[in-house]
């Protein structure tokens, strides 16, 4: 589903150029579950944008089911984004402006789905995800497990074909964390393609495989049973 | 997708309270002063369209050059008809005469003074669209004591419409019968009369083509131009007025008058450009100004922009708050376009809030903006289709205007930097911000400076040496009124304490009193060369010590100089025409029979210091004085603190005296102050919204101020641990916005120096414009300015820097 190859990130400040991603290359296939691991600064976070179609590689080859993606325009990704990628973040990110039940709605409105569908659509998410009950408040009145649940929901109410999740339990204590690993596994068990970003060996273990970075480079794969 | 939209911008509002109130606050007040001045200039536009010929109607203008120049809105009696006698493109005149512009007429025992009255040809109502409501149009003013009059004049005097057939008495006791009954004629229009007198009275038979007195209205045929007709006047001068003027003035050919330096011209002037575009003095009612409407609608504009830039800079300051928002939507799948929609859709929800709320506030202030611009303007007239529509398509154009740069800035937003979180969105946008608070206090300083200005020249000219002495001078109006007995009346009153001096007189040097305008030769002869144009004014003995005018050469009228019947005081202005050196004993003369052409001289006994009888806006012109009766109005000049005292006194007197005649008086001072009610208005007008725009810039401003705080609250938290004083916090925060006023300031000086002084160009006698005005409007703005901002740095300094951190 996805290969990137020799793929390279850089950033410029006045003085410096940091090397983000340099000549990174790997494969996932449809239906994994991949963990990536790596101490702070190394370039995870970067790496999941370029996946995630929010940001541009500065060299080398994204290929998304079968189409180069790289040089794609902001309005191609975007369009490509909203059809086939979830996004779970450590911060949650909900619009506090928005109820829950508004917050899943979001991208089926810009995926133009319409009203009646849309409604039933949220509510059958939120019904697994088991905060139905809570649909009309809004992100300030929930726990911070709820809130990540709710963003899971988010993620995953357009049926997409990937999930990427950059630290989902960062700011989660160790039960809640728990309950959005399982539900990861869940819709992964289900056929979508997670890649996750974590700091945890424990989470990291719900993965298929966990890959290992340093310094914006690969340094060794895992293959977990 | 719209509804989204809407939820969300609404739901922003209630979270953002002080920032959603500054906003719509400032976007009313600035609609509010929008919708006013609209009301204004769309009535002024609006002036004598209501007629259905409108656009084929002009008034006949006169330009004469004799000596002194004129522009009259006049034409003589005769020109009108022999113009449509002549030419067949004339479809129609109408003459309107209004005398000296008033008539006292009885009602029961007493008589009444109106002043909308006039003298008209019947076809007035076939030419102008004046319906009457009773009575027969073609007919109604052939006959020589009949009078049209309108609803309200009708309700005044028989509390009736039904009035068909009753007669109305003027003093003089003639009686006119009433033929026909008019609706009000609107108030957008250039004449509002009341009453319709028939102009085939013999009292207004002049029947020369020399003697200017009439308004002359002409209907033009459909397909004729106002050029062709003007073509045919050379014609008509040539056969009709240099007959009489050869006789008069002793010449022979145009050539020979034109030669001389003389000049008589006629042109039309368009009727729907009377209110805003004539400047001539004599016009029937006082007219508007093109300039103002053009000023006024600048204001307006410029406060809404001010207004508008308020939301732009507060949207993007604090677009920190709505970043995070962008980019999780930009996450899920919104495109750029759709992220404009929606802060458009949100400027434009703020906008029609402001609109709602900027009807009630128009509401509420349109009587006193009435009042102040002297208008009758309602507030059903903004839902009339033409201005609703446009109110209703107002919050869209300025949600545009105001939201599309928020939304060009905001949806900008990378998502991938602003979910980080790292990325300084306050810095960003921030030259923009500032030029734009430029802008704003620029305009605001130039709306200031105007008003000073403004302000000292009325103030210079209520204090200008005039060359008289208005203070304590009370006129007793009508005093004609009284016949033989006003020289009478005049003593006795000059007989009670607290009069200083008083005299008889129609002519005075404010607006509400007799003019005079004759043709002198100073050589005995009427040559083009020898004549001259002069004010003639009747007065009597008393009247140069009354009004405190100063003779700077030979003497005043006595009784003890039986001559004095032919003597003459001129002005210096007049005195000038002599050139240099003593005038007195010399001799001016005036054709005293127009068949003979026979000249009567007048000897020059003193001279009169300049004063000023027409308006500061004027230069002075030659006028003499001549002895003799004009009873108009008597002038007393009082010496007593107690005036009311000596009012009642007169009054008493007058009744004594008077059978039943109203008593009415002024005061001259404010009789002078009439004569710059325009510059007045304006003047309160203008302070009016220039207040207004500080307030609605500095409501910017305020908000701007907070967000900064707001920004910086930890940085403040940082410094203040490390032993920042307050005072040095403040000065911290508020530097920044008082360079931009200052810059604001410097911006402001040239522009407002100079529309200013295009201002003042009307004036013959103006201030100069002095530094001090500009010192005064930096100095308000810089104050303002910091009260406004110092609000926020003190409470930001003045707060427990650990409860700041800890917020973090
Ligand atoms: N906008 C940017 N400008 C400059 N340098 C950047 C920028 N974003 C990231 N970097 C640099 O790129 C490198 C990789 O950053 P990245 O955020 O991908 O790290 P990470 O692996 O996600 O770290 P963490 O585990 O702390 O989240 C870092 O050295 C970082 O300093
Ligand atoms: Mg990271």
């Amino acid at each position: 589903m996805i290969t990137i190859d020799n793929l390279e990130k850089f950033y410029r400040t006045e003085e410096v150029q940091t090397v983000a991603l340099n000549k990174l290359s790997f494969q996932v296939k449809e239906g994994e579950f991949v963990a990536i691991m790596g101490p702070s600064g190394c370039g995870k976070s970067t790496l999941l944008n370029i996946l995630g179609l929010l940001d541009d590689p500065d060299g080398g080859s994204f290929v998304f089911n079968g189409t180069e993606v790289s040089g794609f325009n902001e309005r191609k990704r975007a369009n490509l984004r909203k059809h086939n990628i979830g996004f779970v973040f450590q911060s949650f990110n909900l619009i506090d402006e928005l109820t829950v039940f508004e917050n899943v709605e979001l991208p089926l409105i810009y995926t133009g789905v319409k009203t009646a569908d849309r409604k039933t659509r949220v509510h059958e998410v939120l019904e697994k995800m088991g905060i139905m009950h809570r649909r009309n408040h809004f992100p300030q009145q929930l726990s911070g497990g709820q809130q990540q649940r709710v963003a899971v929901a988010r993620a995953v109410v357009n049926n997409p074909k990937l999930i990427l999740a950059d630290e989902p339990t960062g700011n989660l204590d160790s039960s809640n964390g728990n309950e959005v690993m399982d539900l990861l596994t869940e819709l992964n068990e289900a056929g979508t393609t997670i890649i996750m970003v974590t700091h945890s060996e424990h989470d990291a273990k719900y993965s298929h495989r966990i890959i290992r970075m340093l310094d914006g480079e690969k340094v060794t794969e895992n293959v977990l049973v | 997708m719209i509804k989204n939209y809407i939820k969300t911008a609404w739901r922003n509002l209630l979270k953002n309270k002080v920032y959603s109130i500054l906003n719509i606050l400032g976007l009313a007040i600035s609609l509010a002063c929008f919708i006013l001045i609209a009301l204004y200039v769309v009535d002024e536009l609006s002036y004598d369209r209501f007629h259905e010929k409108a656009e084929r109607i002009y008034r006949i203008n006169s330009d004469i050059t004799m000596g002194e120049s004129q522009s009259l809105p006049f034409t003589s009696d005769m020109m009108g008809p022999t113009m449509k006698q002549d030419y067949p493109q004339v479809e129609e005149f109408v003459r309107i005469y209004t005398s000296n512009g008033s008539k006292l007429l009885r009602k029961g025992n007493e008589f009444i003074q109106e002043n909308r009255v006039a003298h008209a040809d019947s076809t007035i109502f076939e030419v102008f669209t004046l319906p009457l409501i009773a009575g027969d149009p073609d007919t109604a003013l052939k006959d020589p004591r009949s009078v049209v009059i309108s609803e309200s004049a009708a309700q005044k005097y028989f509390s009736s419409v039904d009035v068909l057939g009753e007669t109305l008495e003027t003093i003089q006791g003639t009686e006119y019968k009433i033929t026909g009954l008019m609706q009000d004629i609107p108030s957008n229009s250039h004449f509002r009369f009341d009453f319709l007198f028939s102009m085939d009275n013999d009292i207004y038979r002049f029947g020369n083509h020399i003697s200017h007195n009439f308004h002359t209205y002409l209907l033009l045929r459909e397909g004729t131009t106002a050029q062709e007709i003007e073509a045919k006047f050379n014609d008509y001068m040539d056969r009709y007025v240099m007959p009489v003027a050869k006789q008069v003035l002793n010449i022979n050919s145009r050539k020979e008058f034109e030669d001389a330096g003389n000049k008589l011209e006629y042109s039309l002037f368009p009727i729907t450009r009377i209110h805003l575009y004539s400047d001539r003095v004599m016009e029937i009612r006082p007219g508007g100004d093109i300039q103002y409407v053009y000023i006024f609608s600048a204001v307006a504009l410029f406060i809404l922009l001010i207004a508008c830039i308020n939301f732009m800079n507060l949207s993007t300051a604090r677009s920190a708050g709505r970043a995070r928002e962008v980019g999780i939507r930009k996450v899920l799948g919104s495109a750029r376009k759709q992220l404009i929609q929606q802060f458009l859709s949100e400027a434009m929800l703020m906008a029609a809030l402001a609109m709602f709320l900027a009807v009630g506030i128009t509401y509420l202030s349109l009587p006193a903006f009435n009042e102040i611009a002297a208008k009758t303007l309602s507030i059903q007239r903004i839902f009339q289709p033409d201005i609703l529509v446009f109110l209703l398509v107002l919050p869209f154009l300025v949600g545009l205007l105001a939201g599309s740069y928020p939304a060009l800035f905001l949806s900008g937003f990378k998502p991938v930097q602003v979910l980080k979180g790292n990325l300084n969105l306050g810095a960003k946008g921030g030259t923009f911000r500032n030029v734009l608070v430029v802008f704003q206090f620029a305009t605001s300083i130039i709306l200031i400076i105007g008003t000073i200005v403004v302000y000292q020249q009325l103030d210079y000219i209520q204090n200008k040496n005039l060359g008289f002495n208005k203070e304590q001078v009370i006129v007793v109006n009508e005093t004609h009124v009284l016949g033989q007995q006003a020289p009478t009346f005049k003593n006795e009153v000059l007989e009670m304490t607290g009069i200083k001096n008083g005299t008889l007189s129609g002519y005075l040097p404010v607006s509400g009193s007799s003019r005079s305008d004759n043709t002198f030769s100073k050589e005995a002869v009427m040559s083009t060369e020898s004549s001259f144009g002069m004010q003639q004014w009747i007065i009597d003995e008393d009247y140069i010590p009354t009004m405190g005018m100063e003779l700077v050469q030979g003497r005043n009228f006595s009784k003890k100089f039986s001559t004095d019947s032919t003597a003459v005081i001129l002005n210096e202005s007049a005195a000038k025409i002599f050139g240099p050196g003593d005038v007195v004993g010399k001799k001016i003369y005036r054709v005293s029979n127009f068949e003979t052409g026979e000249l009567t001289s007048y000897e020059i006994i003193g001279v009169v210091k300049n004063f000023h009888f027409e308006t500061l806006r004027q230069n002075i012109g030659p006028l003499g004085f001549m002895l003799g009766n004009s009873t108009g109005l008597a002038s007393f000049k009082v010496n007593a603190a107690n005036i009311s005292q000596v009012l009642i006194g007169i009054e008493q007197k007058w009744e004594s005296m008077s059978t039943g005649m109203p008593f009415s008086y002024r005061f001259m001072d404010e009789a002078f102050d009439e004569m710059y009610r325009t510059e007045q208005r304006l003047g309160k007008i203008a302070l009016i919204f220039s207040l207004l725009a500080i307030l609605v810039a500095c409501l910017g401003l305020f908000g701007l101020s907070t967000f900064i705080a707001e920004k910086r609250i930890k940085e403040i938290g940082i410094r203040k641990i490390l032993g920042a004083s307050v005072n040095g916090l403040v000065q911290m925060l508020s530097k920044d916005f008082l360079k931009l006023v200052i810059i604001a300031f410097v911006v402001a000086t040239p522009l407002a120096w100079y529309a200013m002084n295009q201002w003042l160009q009307d004036f013959v006698y103006r201030i100069e414009i002095s530094w001090l005005y500009f010192a005064a409007a930096g100095f308000l703005a810089l104050s303002i300015a910091l009260a406004t901002v110092s609000y926020h740095a003190v409470k930001a300094a003045m707060m427990n820097p650990a409860k700041n951190l800890r917020s973090e």
